[in-house]
């Protein structure tokens, strides 16, 4: 009961639905879900409630506060008669009951709201030519149609500093603040932070942080977007653009593998801002600020526009025709004694011609998108046991948990947007959470900051802590009593691993262990394993004991092992392993993987390597052995959008096109695969990978692939049985997951054998 | 009609403060009457009473102790409102100051009534003493075993009383906003029925919750000791009992006066010496949210929540304060505006904005500046609030400017067109000080 979540107030959006009532709008008669509130009610016969503070997604409990709601409503008698209630009341908060009349175009309503618009213009600037948001501004357009010609006020107005930072991205003109709350509560109820807050009271009351530090959060870009206002700004987009100038294209951010959808909005073929675009599956309504302000490397002047070929050392600038003779010479030669790493961050039709373009024209099957430090293929794992690759949930399901298991991950700074619904679960939906990671997450926010359990165990003793968990299960018979699974084995494995021996090996306290275990018996219950389980030597092992923990709870189906590159998913999908084909069909010769590639060019024995969109000297766990390899190669390619450390030692240097300039696919974490289109264009000497690879394989054998983004994806869907049946088309607004029946699962208990570490 | 002391019974008894001189004068016997009877019983009995909410809106006190769920799976709360912030009200402070075990045994009555487990006293920041005496009254009630465990014997009857002390602002002793501030949030109003739950189902930690002010407890424990009849006998037909009415201003003998119900305003004002230092001009009966009345309507009046209702003015906390023919209302209405601008809490637009409009234009008007329309708005200022704010607090911010325009416009008229006081250089300047000594208690 001491728990302070105001589960009350949980947003109208994607509330359970209950009973529907009859209530009447303006005289029209319509069937409403019961408390719903007026205005999504008035919405569906068509009549618009002006409002500033309201928000879906927003708990109700600070809203109703900018009165620009406010309607007529009767509520009927014992009789039957309705009487009219003597004030209005604010339709943003108000629940529909059977039988309710609502008024909202009546002339005390509208003098109302003329009143509510005098009183917030009064201390606003009204210095709309100048501010970002003129133009798109709620405040202007319900002063439009709503408000008074003329303002009565002739005092002074209140006075702040203009452009006051608030954040490292956002910047605040107090003055325009008209005190909606809306980006105090989104810090309280979606990003959990809750580092906006209002301070003094009355006219004199402000939105502020605590004690005037910085509001540092992973997720401030929002409020930009949230403030009905031109209160909060972003700083890069500030004085850059005016709405009405500006061209929109719909498009995925490529910051991580969540896959957000967004819009890019650009100005003269320059990228001017990034915004959030909706869609209730995977984002939201949100963005983090790393997919908000990360996308300014797409108009940086640093882009590569021609191919750039290193003699004696130095870059000099070729054209298209040259490259592509070099190229087919080198590669012709090397034959399948060349390589190609990369692909988590192109396209699918990238990655799609990339390994056709190896295996087909180059006959080489060494080939890898995998450049984290673990690369053996966890189709064995989780493919066969489960049926499922990556995630067994999609990002939508995580809110519907009853308990939320994150081990390994930073999880809001990994996977921003996973992070939300987790945190949606938490607060709006009553779920606990549990967290475990070797290094306490500090950075704001983070799961430690809500979860009921968190347990910082010493790197390494990951199986130890599930063996315990395991043990609680067990003993205190926690688990379900209907699984097709046989546990006895297990249940003797972990019979050994009381959470006092448990904690002795983890450096977690036995009570946290008990603890956590009693939090993950409420099912459903989700596991999210992130980067510190994904990269761990013992990956294999620790995925092993993370699957029997879930087919041990019944929650085989909700594994998330995600990946974490905006298209690790898709590069694998598309084939680009060693030792799978498109749609993973296993290979009778496979090739090398990355480390095998990278160990053996330092040896000498490879010709050329072709890298695509990866930043591997940069991000390799072993970059000296990624300089070695390159240096011994005799010819290496890589195709970049600037020129990065990893270009840098390329003998050719090819301009690719970034996700702005390219029509094509992502296909995120939870398989979900969503269409980009072109946005503009810098330069006709700047191209997509897939086009390279097209031109390319024309010219050494004639071969004739396709040549558009729309037929690269007809072949996917020919030869990747989940992506059977699509087209770019088909994918529509927001995305299709691929379906899972292809892939039969066993179900199988692995043991996990946890090998003490030597300590010195 | 007139003085009827019920509480202040014992008031001038010395040493009324300590326990056994409070059991001696018939303390704590209410709360042992209660616990001999069913739960239900002791609700009917505040039912018979026919006692309403002293904290100035003048609700049926039983319907709230009646709504509580009768199932306890989740605990109840009791809250005592004292956060006593009305301009010209200081009869809590009294009480509390000379009669904390009456509220304290109040307050236990209705812990037992509804099954609580637990009530808070929520004192407002600036009443250090009467907090000290209440703190006082716990601990020595706790001692002779009416809090704590198993109260009076009674297994089960486990029931705590706690002390928080606000913070120093007005909007506090608005129940909803009291909440927030006893959960230790902002002190912000929180969602009213329809729009919520009543506080009664879902208070504070979203649990049934009782909130009932100081006085209204003192009523119940005086009542379940003499029996709901007793009370019901006295006051008017539909105000019943006694009401303590706190008398500032311009007269003779400012004190708290407790008088049965449906006393006529004059007969207080004679109680209290008089008017001094001129003729009667105007009252405000109850607190300063509510109208003002000119002298004559004073003679219609009598101090019950009807009557004053009818003649457009409110009983509210009973902050009763009258003025003499040397006040200048439209100093005082300034005065006034700039309490409810300083004391908004800032959360909904109307209330944020408007009180601090309305103080600027009372400003103006007084500082010489007035202009030809601004009498009309201020009233549509004043239309624009009333009604549309989160809470009350923007209704009391406008009534009583727009009840001083209807009273005393000519007065508003003369300072526009001759930029002076229309009293004359004599005039009483409505500084903090003369209009109420507790003003300046209110921060700067």
């Amino acid at each position: 009961m001491s728990d302070n979540r105001l589960t009350q107030t949980e947003p109208s959006l994607n509330a359970p639905v209950a009973d529907l009532v009859n209530i009447k709008i303006n005289g029209l008669d319509v069937q409403v879900p019961k408390n719903e509130n007026l205005i999504e009610s008035a919405r569906r016969v068509g009549v618009d409630v002006p409002y500033f503070c309201y928000h879906p997604r927003l708990s109700k409990g600070d809203a109703a506060n900018c009165r620009m709601c406010l309607v007529e409503v009767g509520m009927p008698g014992p009789d039957g008669t309705v009487r009219m209630m003597p004030k209005p009341q604010a339709a943003c908060t108000m629940p529909a009951a059977e039988g309710m009349v609502v008024l909202t175009e009546t002339p005390k309503i509208v003098k109302d709201r003329k009143g509510v618009l005098e009183f917030l213009l009064i201390n606003h600037p009204l210095d709309c030519p100048i501010c970002d948001r003129g133009g798109e501004c709620p405040l202007q357009n319900n002063t439009l149609f709503y408000g008074p010609p003329t303002s009565r006020y002739i005092e002074e107005k209140r006075h702040f500093p203009k452009a006051y930072p608030i954040a490292e991205n956002v910047v605040f003109d107090r003055e325009r603040c008209i005190h909606c709350a809306r980006c105090t509560r989104f810090t309280e109820d979606i990003s959990g932070d809750a580092q906006l807050g209002f301070l003094k009271r009355g006219a004199d009351m402000e939105v502020n942080t605590f004690a005037d530090t910085q509001y540092q959060s992973k997720f401030s870009g929002n409020v930009i977007e949230l403030c009905p206002v031109g209160a909060l700004l972003s700083k890069s987009y500030r004085f850059k653009a005016r709405p009405w100038d500006l061209h929109s294209q719909k498009s995925i951010c490529t910051r991580c593998s969540n896959g957000c959808n967004i819009k890019i909005d650009f100005r003269q073929d320059k990228l001017l801002r990034v915004n959030a675009r909706l869609n209730e599956d995977v984002n939201e309504e949100w963005t983090c600020d790393r997919g908000k302000f990360g996308h300014d490397y797409v108009s940086s002047d640093d882009r590569l526009t021609t191919p750039l070929l290193k003699s004696n050392g130095v870059f000099s600038p070729i054209s298209w025709t040259q490259a592509y003779s070099l190229l087919a010479e080198k590669l012709k030669a090397a034959g399948a004694n060349s390589a190609g790493i990369g692909g988590a961050h192109l396209t699918n039709e990238d990655n799609f011609q990339f390994q056709k373009f190896f295996r087909k024209t180059l006959g080489s099957s060494n080939l890898d998108s995998r450049t984290g430090r673990y690369q053996q293929s966890e189709t064995a794992l989780l493919a066969d046991r489960f049926g499922y690759h990556g995630m067994g949930n999609s990002i939508a399901q995580l809110q519907d948990m009853k308990s939320i298991f994150v081990i390994g991950s930073a999880l809001a700074d990994e996977l921003p947007i996973i992070f939300l619904r987790v945190r949606k679960a938490y607060r709006f939906r009553g779920a606990s959470v549990v967290s475990a990671i070797s290094v306490k997450d500090t950075a704001s926010p983070n799961v430690g900051d809500f979860a009921s359990v968190e347990m910082i165990y010493r790197h390494g003793a990951e199986i130890p802590l599930l063996n315990g968990i395991l043990n609680v299960l067990f003993t205190e018979n926690l688990l379900p009593a209907n699984t097709s699974v046989d546990l006895k084995g297990l249940q003797q494995s972990v019979t050994e691993w009381t959470p006092a021996k448990a904690a002795a090996e983890t450096g977690v306290a036995a009570e946290l262990i008990t603890e956590a275990a009693r939090a993950l018996a409420k099912g459903p219950m989700a596991l999210i394993a992130g980067k510190e389980i994904r990269e761990h030597p013992h990956f294999e092992t620790i995925a092993a004991a993370l699957g029997n923990l879930m087919l041990a709870t019944g929650n085989s189906d909700n594994l998330n092992i995600p990946e974490l590159d905006v298209n690790s998913q898709g590069a694998k999908d598309m084939g680009m392993l060693p030792n799978y084909g498109p749609g993973y069909t296993p290979l009778n010769s496979p090739g090398k993987n990355t480390q095998q590639i990278l160990e053996s060019a330092a040896r000498g024995e490879l010709q050329t390597i072709w890298i695509a969109g990866d930043q591997l000297v940069e991000h390799y766990h072993d970059p000296a052995l990624v300089q070695n390899a390159l240096y011994k190669c005799p010819f290496v390619v890589v195709s970049e959008l600037t020129m990065t450390e990893t270009a840098s030692l390329a003998d050719l240097v090819l301009p690719a096109a970034s996700f702005a300039e390219k029509e094509g696919s992502f296909t995120n974490c939870e398989r979900r695969i969503q269409r980009i289109d072109k946005a503009f264009e810098i330069s006709r000497d700047i191209k997509a990978d897939w086009l390279i690879f097209s031109e390319l394989a024309a010219m050494i054998d004639g071969s004739l692939m396709p040549f558009s983004a729309s037929d690269i994806f007809k072949e996917i869907s020919e030869t990747v049985t989940p992506y059977a049946g699509l087209t770019l088309k088909s994918l529509g607004e927001s995305g299709t997951r691929w379906n899972l029946s292809s892939i039969s699962k066993s179900n199988k208990i692995f043991t996990a054998i946890y090998t003490p570490p030597v300590r010195s | 009609m007139g003085i009827l002391n019920l509480l202040f019974a014992n008031r001038e008894v010395p040493n009324i403060e300590d326990i056994d001189v409070y059991e001696k004068h018939g303390g704590y016997a209410g709360l042992r009457k209660a616990v001999g009877m069913e739960r239900q019983a002791v609700i009917d009995d505040v039912k018979l009473s026919g006692l309403r909410g002293r904290g100035g809106a003048g609700f049926p006190t039983w319907i709230k102790w009646n709504g509580l769920p009768k199932n306890y799976d989740i605990p109840h709360y009791v809250i005592c409102n004292a956060d006593e912030g009305e301009p010209g009200t200081y009869k809590d402070r009294e009480l509390m100051l000379k009669l904390a075990h009456t509220l304290v045994e109040g307050m236990i009555v209705a812990g037992y009534a509804t099954s609580s487990t637990a009530g808070y006293v929520y004192i407002r920041g600036e009443y250090v003493e009467p907090a000290w005496q209440v703190r006082k009254a716990i601990d020595q009630a706790y001692k002779k075993g009416y809090l704590g465990k198993n109260i009076l014997g009674i297994e089960g009857f486990n029931y705590d009383l706690y002390i928080h002390l606000g913070a120093g602002s007005y909007e506090c002793g608005e129940e909803s906003a009291l909440m927030s501030s006893l959960m230790g949030e902002r002190g912000n109003p929180r969602l009213k029925f329809p729009h919520a739950p009543l506080p009664t189902v879902s208070g504070v930690w979203q649990s049934p919750t009782l909130i009932n002010n100081v006085e209204t407890y003192c009523a119940a424990a005086w009542m379940l000791a003499n029996g709901g009849e007793a009370y019901a006998k006295l006051g008017t037909e539909r105000s019943k009992g006694t009401k303590i009415i706190s008398v500032s201003g311009h007269v003779h003998k400012p004190a708290n006066y407790e008088i049965e119900m449906g006393t006529p305003l004059l007969e207080l004002l004679e109680t209290a010496g008089g008017i001094k230092g001129g003729k009667l001009k105007a009252v405000i009966p109850g607190g300063s949210s509510v109208q003002i009345m000119t002298a004559e309507q004073c003679t219609k009046i009598n101090l019950d929540y009807e009557s004053c209702a009818a003649n457009g003015t409110l009983l509210g906390s009973g902050g009763f304060m009258a003025f003499n023919d040397r006040t200048d209302v439209v100093l005082l209405m300034k005065r006034t505006a700039e309490f409810y601008m300083h004391e908004s809490c800032g959360k909904c637009t109307p209330c944020r904005e408007g009180t601090r409009w309305i103080y600027k234009i009372m400003d103006r008007i007084t500082s010489g500046n007035g202009q030809k329309d601004d009498i009309e708005l201020l009233l549509d200022v004043c239309s624009q609030i009333d009604g549309r704010s989160y809470c009350g607090l923007g209704d009391a911010a406008a009534w009583p400017i727009v009840g001083a325009i209807k009273a005393f416009r000519e007065e508003f008229e003369y300072w526009i067109e001759y930029k002076r006081s229309p009293v004359g250089k004599d005039a009483v300047p409505p500084s903090p000080e003369v209009v109420n000594p507790l003003l300046t208690l209110t921060p700067a």
